[in-house]
C-alpha cells in the first residue's frame, strides 16, 4: 500500500515510522528542512521538502497511485485543502486527516463522502482527554484500554517494591482462576508475552483483562486501594487541558486549572462554569500550597514542555497528591520516569499511532491499542469462520510465539481463556501480541480467506 | 561504530563476492582456458571466509545502524572487496604479487580500470570474465546491490546507501531504499542487456560484447583487447560504446523515469543533464578542430576520435581507440580536465560530478553579484529550486578536500620518480577513476611501471574516488574512533 503522510510532526513521524514498519510505502511531506532531514536520517521512507497543501508537491509525491493519504499537519486548515486536493486528485483514494477544532468536527457533513471524503480523523487531544478520564475511572491503574464497547478492560498496574506480587510466579495465580490473566510484563525496555513460569518483578507494569463488572473484586484481591475521587487539578491550559477542563466541568468533580498565559486563562473561564481557573505557574510550590494540592486526589500535568510536566509530578507526589498523570511525548522518556515513581503516563503519540493503526488494520481487526512502549499491541478481532483457529482447543493452535489470547467473548459471556477453552465462529478475541508477530498473527486470523 | 555489524556485514559481502565467482567459473568451464581450478579454489576460499565472518559473529539484535556504522561499512566493504577480487588473479598466476593484484582488484570495484597487464589477450578467458564483473558490482555499488538483494537492511541500508551513492544529495526513487536500490539494479541491468545485443549485433563476439558492456556501464574501462577499442576500428562499435558512455554518465533516476513515463523530455529539463551534455558537445568540437589537420586529415575522422575520446574520459570510462597522446596540447589539456569534471551525480562515472561544477560556478558568480550589490538578498538556484547552503558548503568542503588529496598524492608520485605530467595524469586517472592518464600512464601504456609505493598511494587514490572522499577520510580522523 503506498501511503502519503503530510506533515513530519509529532503525529506524522510516528505514523510514518509504524506504517513503514508495517512494510508500507509511504511518501512523507514537510516543509521545514530540519525535519525533513531529521526523518530521511531516521526512517525508511521517502520524504519530499514541500507544502502538502500545494498540488504541484502531491503530484509529485505520486497521489495519482496513492492509496491514503494521512493529513497530520498541525492547521487544520491545511489538512483538510491536502484532503481536498487530494480527492480532486484521486478519487479512490483513502483519506485520514488531523483535526482539532471542535466546530470542524460538529460539521459532519463535511467529511461525508460528498465533500471531503475523510474516511477517518484523528484527534490526539480529544484521544488523550478520553483516555484520561479512563484512567481516573481506575485510579490504581496506569493505563486503561477499552474492549468490547467497554465490557473488557485492559488495565496496567505498575508493580510496587512492597506489593505481594513482586516476585510471584504467574502459575502461582491459580486461586484467581477465570477472572484475571496476565496479558503482557513491561520491564524496562522490554516486553514479555508471559508463560506460566515467568515471575513477577517491582517496577514491572502488568497488563491484566479484565471483565469490567469485577473490576472492584479483582482490585480488592489485588490489595488496590480504589479511593472516591473528588479533587483534581490540571496543569496546563493547551489544546488537551482545554479540552479536559470543559469535559470535567460536566462532571460532579472539584476542578482547578493552573495556566501560565492569562489571556488562556480568560479565554478558558468564559467557558467554564464550575472549574476554578488559576493564573500561575504550575512549578511554583507557594502556588500549589496556596491551592490546597496536598488535599488533591489527581494532579493532570499536561502543558506542552514534558520536562516540566514531570517536575510537576514528582512536586505533587512529594506535596501529597495521591495520583499524577503525566503528558510525555518522548516514549524513551517511560522507562525512566517510572523508576521514580511516574508511572501514569499519557502521550499523544500513542493516541494518534491508535487512531491510525485503527485504521489500517480496518477489516481484519475491530480495534487495537498499542501497549506502552509501542513494541506491543492489544487486538480486538473477529473470530472468522473461514480462519484456523476456529472449533479447536487453544492449546492446539500454533499460535507465533509472542501471541496470546487474553479474553474471549461470546455473546454476553466473557471467557478468560485456559488451554482447553475452545474459540466459536463469531467470538470476539482479545489478543495480545509482540509487534514483530502481528503479520503471523494476521494472517492466522484470516488465512483461509486467501484461498477465495 | 559497532564492530559486531561492521565484521557481519563484511561478511555477508564477501560470501557474496564468493557465490558470484560461479559466472567467471562457468566461463573458463566453457571456454578450457586452464583457469577453472584457481577460480575454484578462489570461490572455495572467498565464500568460507565469508561464512565463517557472517556467522561466526553473532547477531546483535535491536541495534539499528547509525551513521558511523554506515560509513564503517561500506569503507572496510570495499577494502574487503578488493582483497577478495585479487585472488582469482594471483592464484592462477597472472599476476604474481599481492601489491599488483589488489591494483588490479580495486581498480576494478572502483571502476577505474587502470591495468597492470601488459599482455590482456594471454589471460585466461575467466580471469578476465572476473576482472570485467569486479567492474559491473562496483559500478553501481556493491553495497546497493546487497541493499537490494538482502530484505532486512531497512533503515540502515539509507545509511549504507548514502555512505556509497556517489552524489551530493540523494533522491529515493521509491518510498524504500530497497526498492530504490533493486530499481537502480534493473535499469542497469536492462541497459548493459541492450548494449551486449547492439555489440552483438554488429558482430563482435559473445564474450567481448559482454565483457565490454560489462566495463561500459560501469564507466569502468577494462577491454579484453590489448588495445582496447581501437583494436576493432569500427566506427558501429566507437558509435555504440560512446552512445552508451555517455548514458552510464547520465544520472540513472533519469533513465528511470525514461523507462517508467517514457518522456524523453526529463533529460532535457533536467539541468544538470542539459549543462552536461552542451559541455560533451562543446568539448568534442573544440578537440575536433584541433586535432583536424594536424593528426587527421578528414574531418569526419577527427569527429570520430574526437567524440570517442572526449565522452570516454568525461564519463571517466577510459576506454581507448586513439592514442591521444599525440595529439596537440590542447586536446591533451581538455582531456585532462574532462577527468576533473566527471559525469553526473547518481550516474555511475567519478569525478567532481557536473552538479557539484554548476554549483561551485554558480556560487562563485553569487560572491561576485555580492560585491556590486551588497544588500542583494540572493540564492543559489538549480532548476528553479534554492539550493540550501549546507549543501553548497558541504560541495565546498568536497572540492578543497579532493584539491589538497589530490596535490598531497601528487607530490607523493614526484617524490617516487615521475615526471610532472605523468605524476599529476596518474593521480587524477585513479582519484577519479578514470584508468588511462598521460605520461607514462598514457593510453597505450599501463601501471607496471609504477613503483610499489606509488601503486598503494593510487590505490587509497581510487578508494577515495570512488567512495567520494568523505565516506572513507572520516576514519582516519581521531575523532571518528573516540567513544
Amino acid at each position: 500500500m503506498k501511503i502519503i503522510i503530510i506533515g513530519a510532526g509529532e503525529v506524522g513521524f510516528h505514523s510514518a515510522q509504524k506504517l513503514s514498519e508495517e512494510g508500507q510505502d509511504v511518501v512523507v511531506i514537510d516543509k521545514d528542512p530540519d525535519k525533513v532531514r531529521r526523518i530521511t536520517e531516521d526512517l525508511d521512507v521517502q520524504v519530499l521538502l514541500g507544502s502538502g497543501t500545494s498540488p504541484g508537491t502531491l503530484k509529485t509525491s505520486g497521489i495519482i497511485d496513492a492509496d491514503m493519504l494521512v493529513a497530520a499537519t498541525d492547521s487544520d486548515e491545511a489538512n483538510l485543502i491536502a484532503c481536498l486536493l487530494a480527492r480532486n486528485m484521486n478519487r479512490y483514494i483513502l483519506k485520514v486527516a488531523r483535526v482539532r477544532n471542535q466546530e470542524y468536527l460538529q460539521e459532519k457533513d463535511l467529511f461525508g463522502k460528498d465533500l471531503l471524503g475523510v474516511e477517518q480523523i484523528i484527534n490526539p487531544d480529544s484521544a488523550m482527554v478520553e483516555t484520561i478520564r479512563n484512567l481516573m475511572t481506575v485510579p490504581g491503574a496506569s493505563d486503561v484500554i477499552d474492549f468490547v464497547d467497554g465490557r473488557i478492560k485492559l488495565i496496567g498496574i505498575t508493580i510496587k517494591p512492597d506489593s505481594p506480587f513482586a516476585g510471584r510466579r504467574l502459575s502461582t495465580f491459580n486461586d484467581l482462576d477465570g477472572n484475571l490473566l496476565i496479558g503482557a510484563i513491561i520491564r524496562g525496555e522490554k516486553i514479555l508475552i508471559p508463560h506460566g513460569q515467568d515471575v513477577i518483578q517491582a517496577h514491572d507494569l502488568i497488563y491484566l483483562v479484565i471483565k469490567s463488572d469485577e473490576l472492584h473484586k479483582i482490585f480488592g484481591f489485588l490489595d488496590i486501594r480504589e479511593e472516591d475521587l473528588r479533587r483534581v487539578i490540571i496543569i496546563g491550559a493547551g489544546e488537551t487541558g482545554t479540552s479536559l477542563a470543559i469535559a470535567l466541568d460536566k462532571t460532579k468533580l472539584h476542578v482547578k486549572v493552573i495556566e501560565k498565559d492569562s489571556q488562556r486563562c480568560a479565554s478558558l473561564a468564559e467557558k467554564l462554569e464550575k472549574v476554578i481557573v488559576i493564573n500561575g505557574d504550575g512549578t511554583d510550590k507557594e502556588l500549589l500550597l496556596e491551592e490546597n494540592i496536598n488535599e488533591m486526589d489527581f494532579l493532570v500535568a499536561l502543558s506542552g514542555d514534558e520536562e516540566n510536566n514531570i517536575l510537576i509530578s514528582l512536586l505533587a507526589k512529594e506535596l501529597g497528591v495521591k495520583k499524577t498523570i503525566t503528558r510525555i511525548s518522548k516514549l524513551s522518556y517511560i522507562p525512566l520516569v517510572s523508576a521514580i515513581g511516574i508511572d501514569t503516563v499519557v502521550s499523544p503519540r500513542l493516541s494518534a499511532v491508535r487512531a491510525i493503526l485503527q485504521y489500517i488494520r480496518r477489516g481484519k481487526v475491530i480495534s487495537v491499542a498499542p501497549l506502552k512502549g509501542e513494541h506491543a499491541e492489544a487486538i480486538e478481532a473477529e473470530a472468522l469462520e473461514t480462519s484456523d483457529i476456529v472449533d479447536t482447543p487453544l492449546s492446539h493452535i500454533k499460535f507465533p510465539k509472542g501471541a496470546l489470547v487474553g479474553a474471549i467473548v461470546r455473546g454476553d459471556e466473557i471467557i478468560i481463556p485456559k488451554g482447553d477453552s475452545m474459540i466459536k465462529c463469531k467470538d470476539r478475541l482479545i489478543i495480545f501480541a509482540l509487534r514483530e508477530v502481528i503479520p503471523k498473527l494476521e494472517k492466522l486470523l484470516t488465512v483461509k480467506l486467501d484461498f477465495f | 561504530m559497532n564492530p559486531y555489524h561492521v565484521l557481519r556485514f563484511v561478511g555477508i559481502l564477501v560470501l557474496f563476492l564468493g557465490l558470484s565467482m560461479i559466472i567467471p567459473l562457468g566461463v573458463s568451464l566453457i571456454y578450457k582456458d586452464g583457469s577453472t581450478l584457481s577460480l575454484l579454489w578462489s570461490m572455495i576460499i572467498t565464500t568460507s571466509a565469508g561464512l565463517l565472518l557472517s556467522v561466526s559473529i553473532k547477531k546483535d539484535d535491536n541495534k539499528q545502524l547509525n551513521h558511523r556504522d554506515g560509513v564503517a561499512i561500506v569503507t572496510f566493504g570495499w577494502i574487503a572487496a578488493g582483497l577478495v577480487g585479487a585472488i582469482p588473479f594471483i592464484l592462477s598466476g597472472t599476476i604474481h604479487d599481492f601489491s599488483n593484484a589488489y591494483f588490479e582488484s580495486i581498480s576494478g570495484f572502483t571502476t577505474t580500470g587502470a591495468t597492470v597487464l601488459s599482455n590482456i589477450e594471454y589471460v585466461p578467458k575467466g580471469i578476465l570474465m572476473w576482472r570485467s564483473i569486479t567492474q559491473w558490482f562496483g559500478g553501481m555499488g556493491i553495497i546497493v546491490l546487497s541493499i537490494a538483494i538482502l530484505p532486512f537492511l531497512g533503515v540502515g541500508g539509507m545509511q549504507l546507501y548514502k555512505a556509497e551513492i556517489p552524489s551530493p544529495v540523494v533522491d529515493k526513487l521509491k518510498p524504500r531504499i530497497s526498492d530504490t536500490a533493486k530499481t537502480l539494479w534493473k535499469v542497469y541491468l536492462l541497459i548493459t542487456a541492450l548494449e551486449i545485443i547492439l555489440l552483438l549485433g554488429g558482430g563482435m563476439s559473445l564474450f567481448d560484447s559482454i565483457n565490454h558492456a560489462f566495463c561500459t556501464m560501469p564507466t569502468g574501462g577494462f577491454s579484453p583487447k590489448n588495445s582496447s577499442i581501437a583494436h576493432y576500428n569500427s566506427p558501429y562499435f566507437d558509435g555504440v560504446i560512446i552512445f552508451f558512455m555517455l548514458l552510464a554518465g547520465i544520472n540513472f533516476s533519469l533513465h528511470y523515469r525514461l523507462i517508467t513515463t517514457g518522456e524523453l523530455t526529463a533529460f532535457v529539463k533536467d539541468p544538470e543533464c542539459r549543462v552536461f551534455l552542451s559541455m560533451v558537445f562543446i568539448l568534442i568540437l573544440v578537440v575536433t578542430f584541433n586535432i583536424y589537420g594536424s593528426v587527421y586529415d578528414s574531418i569526419l575522422k577527427a569527429f570520430r576520435y574526437a567524440s570517442f575520446q572526449v565522452s570516454s574520459i568525461i564519463t571517466t570510462t577510459g576506454f581507448v581507440t586513439a592514442d591521444y597522446e599525440k595529439w596537440p596540447v590542447l586536446s591533451r589539456n581538455i582531456l585532462l580536465f574532462c577527468m576533473f569534471l566527471g559525469g553526473m551525480a547518481g550516474s555511475t562515472g567519478g569525478g567532481i560530478k557536473t552538479m557539484r561544477v554548476i554549483l561551485l560556478v554558480k556560487h562563485g558568480y553569487q560572491e561576485i553579484f555580492r560585491i556590486i550589490h551588497p544588500h542583494a538578498v540572493t540564492s543559489v538556484k538549480l532548476g528553479g529550486r534554492a539550493v540550501p547552503s549546507e549543501i553548497l558548503s558541504s560541495i565546498w568542503g568536497f572540492f578543497i578536500l579532493y584539491l589538497i588529496l589530490f596535490v598531497a598524492s601528487t607530490l607523493a608520485m614526484s617524490f617516487l620518480g615521475l615526471d610532472l605530467i605523468s605524476s599529476f595524469a596518474s593521480v587524477a586517472a585513479c582519484i577519479f577513476n578514470v584508468g588511462p592518464g598521460l605520461g607514462v600512464v598514457g593510453p597505450v601504456d599501463n601501471y607496471m611501471g609504477i613503483p610499489l609505493v606509488g601503486k598503494w598511494v593510487l590505490i587509497f587514490c581510487m578508494l577515495l574516488g570512488r567512495l567520494e572522499i568523505y565516506t572513507v577520510i572520516v576514519l582516519l580522523m581521531p575523532e571518528y574512533w573516540r567513544k
